[in-house]
């Protein structure tokens, strides 16, 4: 009985897989898209790549916390390239971020994107920004710290 | 409860996404999987040099190919390009690690670049020359002799006055060897090799110093006398991200250049700039993102380095100012960086007919709508030239004299 409840948890957590959300080209007007469907709504934007080596540590992070907290509206936003969708992917599971709304930079000119995130960043990684209900942001260029996001996730 | 076994076992392996075929046979685990930027198809990232005659010589990647091409019309039409590494490999190719090109004292065409390994955040630095005026290349060196699958990555190469051949990189043997001993080691060193042989061999490596940045270029330039100059941003106490500066003569003598205290647990990818004047001036320029010092910086030193002028803030930050050069002919300073308004990207410049003491404004001298690389300055008998590629224009060199 306990084998067969193990099972069925595994085929659970297959379909949940099944349902990881695919990766969206982040383009012109991603951004304002974002915040459209999030409008009303405190989310979390976290800008990282895999040639960062301090952004594996929030993905860590964020993947205990997206497990803590199921409510925990997280957006990733790599600034890879589209051809890197397999180690995207493949990182996202590692960490069971599956679930995530995630983005990939699917334009060459990344000055543009990264101007309609935010005029003051200058591509530094890991950048995550925490917005408030209202749209407002917290925006912070490094490490994130796992009391900060969860003092943020109980103020919410 | 078979059947439930059979659906978990049929339906497991779909869920995993695909290995490519590089990782196939590498084992599981992230550490395994290449995550650097490879140099993919074409990049835009690439470096040039004048050599005596005024030929303007460049090096580029395309498709694992590390090329060389000149041209005798100001970059207007390049010959066809040499491929210098007959072997394929992985080059890094972006902004900060791009190929770099000199030229020594005899026409010798010296160029090095990284190559990528398979694990993420690791490569090795390339070298190789050319003796017959860029015709052939001498097949690769590996100029690190630490042959870890670790990081040997960022490569800057010069000529010095005697013309030896320098390379300086970041270098990860000490971290790992810091990990072995259950030791802490904040970021990467900065390792050297000299060659006084054209670059047919290189001396062993030298350790420059310690904790340095992670993913920034280091600037390295000839001063008028004696070893090559090394600036870079480097990792202080606390993951203070301040700049650094020290000459490549065995003594390893260290002094920092900005106070900015920009303490981040992050990659700026975003290295300095250095221009050493005939009279010895040395000229920096640097971005830093601190609270108290937020966008690009100048600051000279007429002491090699013990004193330094106060930082002059440059650039406009609400356009993102960025990836700065600076270069000097005697007293006449240039600066040059990257804007972006919100639809075209920029490179402005802004010049200096005293040494760095009062500066011109700042103008646009080049401009894109897309994709672009860092500006580099280039100089030659008393001409300056603003090197720029951009998907959209391609190759630009833009001589700077008419521009006030």
């Amino acid at each position: 009985m306990i084998r067969c409840l193990f099972l069925i948890a595994l085929l659970a957590s297959s379909v949940a897989q099944a349902q990881a959300q695919a990766l969206k080209p982040f383009v012109r007007g991603s951004q304002q898209a974002i915040m459209a469907s999030h409008q009303g709504k405190p989310f979390i934007l976290a800008l990282w790549s895999l040639d960062c080596t301090h952004c594996v540590d929030d993905m860590v992070l964020f993947g205990k916390l997206a497990k803590k907290y199921r409510t925990l509206d997280l957006v990733l936003v790599s600034t890879d390239a589209p051809e890197h969708k397999q180690q995207i992917a493949r990182l996202l599971h590692r960490h069971r971020l599956e679930q995530a709304e995630s983005w990939v930079f699917a334009d060459g000119y990344v000055e543009r994107l990264r101007f309609e995130i935010d005029p003051q960043w200058y591509g530094e990684l890991p950048r995550t920004y925490f917005f408030d209900a209202a749209g407002h942001a917290i925006a912070v260029s490094g490490k994130i710290d796992a009391d900060q996001v969860e003092r943020w996730i109980w103020g919410r | 409860m078979k059947i439930l076994l059979l659906i978990v076992v049929l339906m497991a392996p779909s869920f995993t996404p695909p290995a490519s075929a590089h990782e196939a046979g590498a084992k599981s685990g992230m550490e395994n999987k290449r995550v650097d930027m490879p140099s993919g198809e074409r990049s835009l990232a690439m470096s040039v040099a004048l050599d005596g005659q005024g030929r303007l010589w460049r090096a580029s990647v395309r498709d694992k190919q590390l090329r060389v091409d000149y041209s005798d019309d100001a970059g207007k039409t390049f010959s066809a390009p040499v491929e210098v590494n007959p072997q394929g490999e992985a080059i890094g190719a972006d902004g900060e690690n791009r190929p770099k090109i000199a030229i020594g004292r005899r026409g010798e065409i010296y160029v090095s670049w990284t190559m990528l390994l398979d694990k993420p955040y690791t490569g090795h630095v390339r070298f190789s020359r050319s003796l017959d005026g860029g015709r052939t290349f001498f097949a690769p060196l590996t100029v690190n002799d630490n042959h870890e699958v670790i990081g040997h990555r960022f490569d800057a190469l010069t000529v010095g006055a005697d013309g030896s051949v320098y390379l300086i990189w970041l270098d990860k043997r000490d971290l790992v060897a810091a990990k072995a001993k259950g030791e802490k080691y904040g970021g990467s060193a900065l390792y050297y090799a000299v060659s006084d042989n054209q670059g047919a061999s290189f001396a062993a490596n030298v350790k420059l110093a310690d904790h340095s940045c992670d993913c920034c270029r280091i600037a390295l330039v000839v001063p008028p006398k004696g070893a090559p100059v090394a600036f870079w941003r480097h990792n202080f106490e606390d993951n203070i991200r301040d700049h650094a500066l020290a000459r490549l003569d065995g003594k390893g003598e260290m002094r920092r250049v900005s106070h900015d205290e920009w303490q981040i647990d992050a990659c700026p990818h975003h290295g300095p700039a250095l221009a050493i004047a005939s009279d010895n001036a040395y000229h920096f320029a640097w971005f830093d993102n601190a609270p108290r010092a937020h966008g690009l910086f100048y600051a000279q030193s007429r002491d090699e380095g013990k004193t330094f002028s106060s930082p002059l803030h440059f650039g406009d930050d609400a356009h993102a100012a960025a990836h700065p050069d600076v270069l000097n002919l005697g007293r006449e300073v240039f600066l040059v960086w990257k804007e972006f308004d919100g639809e075209v990207t920029s490179v402005r410049m802004m010049r200096s007919r005293d040494g760095g003491t009062s500066w011109s404004k700042n103008e646009s001298v080049a401009a894109t709508h897309d994709a672009s690389d860092h500006p580099q300055l280039v100089a030659r008998n008393g001409r300056v030239w603003l090197s720029w590629n951009s998907k959209l224009e391609g190759y630009r060199l833009i001589a700077l004299e008419g521009a006030l």
